[in-house]
């Protein structure tokens, strides 16, 4: 491994487009305009960073002089598509990790529902099922809060932080009546759906907290805070709603519940939880600023995994909606 | 669970049984078995199918459709000889299964939803080299994740387990933590071995180690009719299963050819496996249980329709994921980073 393969890595990026024999890269904080062949240099860098291959490999990769390679990774370091990972502060206040959070998180969301799914149900290429669909898994999700929320507060160690954490459960745990309600105004009885089971992946959302919850309190807030960001904004969400009821007849009695449980989370300003949480956070060293904001992003990923698994399998319309449990002895 | 004279009252056609007409026959189908019945079988079945119910007595059916009542029990009895007709009664709720008897409807099942996973249009893909370099890599790097996992929930299955199925997850776990480091031996052929253990597992890999995890500290017994159903997967020493496996890798390495020392890890890991002999580990434990109760025969049978599901989705993910984001190893967000 090379000194530039342990001192530089690449910054998450968010978007490419081209044209034109331009290419623009999105990251978080700009857009950086490169070059069709420019582009290429930097794609094979970035692939180059994570291998065991030399210097010279890249070389001829690129197709420059080893002499000159050194001075085009600086040139990507500039521009912001890479950085150097001694240049990180060793510590920050929690607050200083809270800014660091808020300047990520909305393009955190937008990875999160960059899939495909939402357009298809803007468009009028979904369904009636895939929106009912979707909304029980958010049932499930919703009401599996209470395999993670109390573990959250099990696990955190310091006074005021389970104070904070404990306070947000006692506000949320019965959540779930609100889509209950919405699933029985579009037919379902309440044991159809209290004896239904969920699907792997939004299984996996709740055993994805459990485990933040048992690694650190932090890792588990940022998680918490980034779901909580899903719902800071009616403009955010008010349009797919009215959308979906327009476009596959979904009752204005099944979106009630909804928009009365966005507006419950408003009004009780959790998605400040993080703040207020990050304000008792005197000092963070940058390995667990690592770790949380790992988790965070890994929490991005679950939503739009989430998103596939209830698509690929709601789309198919000889599965079982709502799922039903294996019983040996009927199946 | 073998019924009784008496419980003989409420036959149930399993839900999950297809019928279907052809030519004067009906064809029942049920997991991976065709059932034909022919002439007045047929026509009997038809005539009784809307009343297999769960809900109604035999007699009460013979009477609807103007039968005689041991007609009728005498081919609901062949039905659920062949496993698509149950008879349900209060009495069966109380009724206890032996570990047997559960290692059977275990087997029968799990290969049935195992089809789903073999399936997988990941497989053709890889096969046919239509798969990307980062679906290939990832497929490595998540199989690395799943297999370096056992660390997670072997030991909470071990720290967990019941008396009687402590020895068997102990000794599941000493000969399973060490074989992470044979895929990890692979991918050090591509990547430096420091990121390799710091990288990160896609959601649905981590979807399938914590649904694992959570069973190993809830329910050994439930644990390890999950885990069968992955080992099932993995041990093949039969001679067809283990020429597709072969035909699989020998198409890898020709249309990956940087896949080679990932290939000779994922065959050095399948040979020992094979030669731990885990292919009787599950008997043995089902012998060595207690009769179950329809409660605890349904908790583990659950978690082994679910584990299928996450082994689907584990592959799902290698597919979709790596599609849409090539970025391969995947390494954890540093302050920078983002």
């Amino acid at each position: 491994m090379s000194q530039f393969q342990e001192q530089y890595r690449a910054k998450r990026v968010y978007e490419v487009t081209s044209a034109n024999g331009r290419a623009e890269v999105r990251l978080n904080d700009r857009v950086v305009e490169l070059g069709e062949k420019e582009l290429d240099w930097y794609q094979k860098v970035v692939a180059w960073l994570p291998t065991v291959r030399g210097v010279a490999d890249l070389s001829q990769d690129l197709g420059m002089s080893e002499a000159r390679v050194p001075k085009f990774i600086e040139t990507l370091e500039k521009s912001g598509l890479l950085y150097r990972r001694d240049a990180a502060p060793k510590s920050m206040t929690g607050l200083d990790f809270h800014a660091q959070f808020s300047s990520v998180l909305g393009s955190w969301l937008t990875e999160a529902f960059a899939h495909p799914f939402w357009e298809r149900m803007m468009s009028g290429k979904g369904s009636a099922r895939l929106f009912t669909g979707w909304l029980i898994e958010l049932y499930h999700y919703t009401k599996n809060a209470n395999r993670h929320m109390p573990l959250s507060c099990a696990y955190a160690h310091e006074k005021p932080i389970k104070q904070l954490r404990a306070k947000h459960y006692a506000e949320e745990w019965n959540h779930y009546h609100y889509f209950m309600k919405s699933l029985k105004a579009l037919g379902f009885t309440e044991g159809q759906i209290a004896d239904s089971v969920p699907l792997p992946m939004t299984l996996a959302l709740s055993n994805f907290m459990r485990q933040a919850a048992r690694t650190d309190i932090l890792a588990y807030s940022i998680c918490s805070a980034v779901l909580e960001g899903t719902t800071t904004d009616r403009k955010t969400y008010n349009p797919y709603y009215e959308k979906s009821g327009e476009l596959y007849g979904i009752p204005k009695e099944a979106i009630a519940p909804i928009y009365a449980h966005l507006d419950l989370d408003i009004q009780y300003q959790h998605s400040d939880l993080f703040r207020d949480i990050l304000e008792k956070v005197p000092e963070m060293s940058a390995s667990r600023a690592s770790l949380v904001l790992d988790h965070g992003h890994q929490l991005v990923e679950h939503i739009w995994l989430w998103t596939d698994n209830i698509e690929k399998y709601y789309e198919v319309d000889s599965n079982p909606m709502p799922r039903r449990p294996f019983d040996a002895f009927v199946d | 669970m073998s019924s009784t004279q008496d419980s003989l009252d409420l036959p149930l056609l399993k839900r999950s049984v297809t019928v279907a007409r052809e030519n004067g026959h009906v064809v029942i189908r049920h997991l991976r078995d065709e059932i034909t019945l022919e002439g007045a079988a047929a026509q009997l079945f038809s005539k009784i199918e809307p009343q297999l119910d769960g809900k109604t007595p035999i007699a009460a059916i013979a009477e609807k459709v103007a039968e005689k009542p041991a007609r009728l029990r005498v081919l609901a009895e062949q039905l659920e000889k062949t496993g698509v007709l149950a008879f349900l009664s209060a009495k069966d709720d109380g009724g206890l299964m032996t570990g047997l008897e559960f290692h059977r409807v275990h087997r029968q099942n799990c290969l049935y939803w195992l089809e789903a996973v073999y399936n997988h249009p990941l497989w053709e893909k890889i096969v046919t080299g239509k798969a990307s370099r980062a679906q290939v890599i990832g497929f490595a790097f998540e199989k690395y994740h799943y297999i370096e996992a056992a660390f997670e929930h072997m030991g909470l299955a071990a720290a967990n387990a019941t008396p009687e199925m402590m020895p068997h997850l102990a000794r599941h776990f000493i000969e399973e933590y060490t074989h992470g480091d044979i895929y990890r031996k692979g991918l050090r052929s591509l990547f430096p071995d420091e990121l390799i253990l710091h990288s990160q597992p896609l959601p649905s890999t981590r979807a399938l180690v914590n649904y694992l995890s959570e069973s190993a500290t809830r329910s050994s017994f439930a644990y390890y009719s999950g885990n069968e159903l992955l080992q099932l997967t993995e041990n093949t020493d039969d001679e067809k299963d283990g020429g597709a496996v072969n035909e699989f890798y020998d198409a890898m390495r020709k249309h990956y050819p940087y896949t080679d020392k990932l290939i000779d890890s994922f065959i050095a890991h399948t040979k020992a496996d094979q030669k731990l002999g885990h292919a009787d580990a599950f008997l043995l434990m089902c012998k060595s249980v207690p009769p179950l109760t329809r409660r605890e025969v349904n908790d583990a049978l659950n978690v082994a329709r679910n584990m299928a599901e996450h082994l689907l989705l584990f592959m799902d993910g290698i597919d979709t994921f790596y599609a849409h984001f090539a970025t391969v190893p995947r390494l954890p967000c540093e302050p920078l980073s983002e």
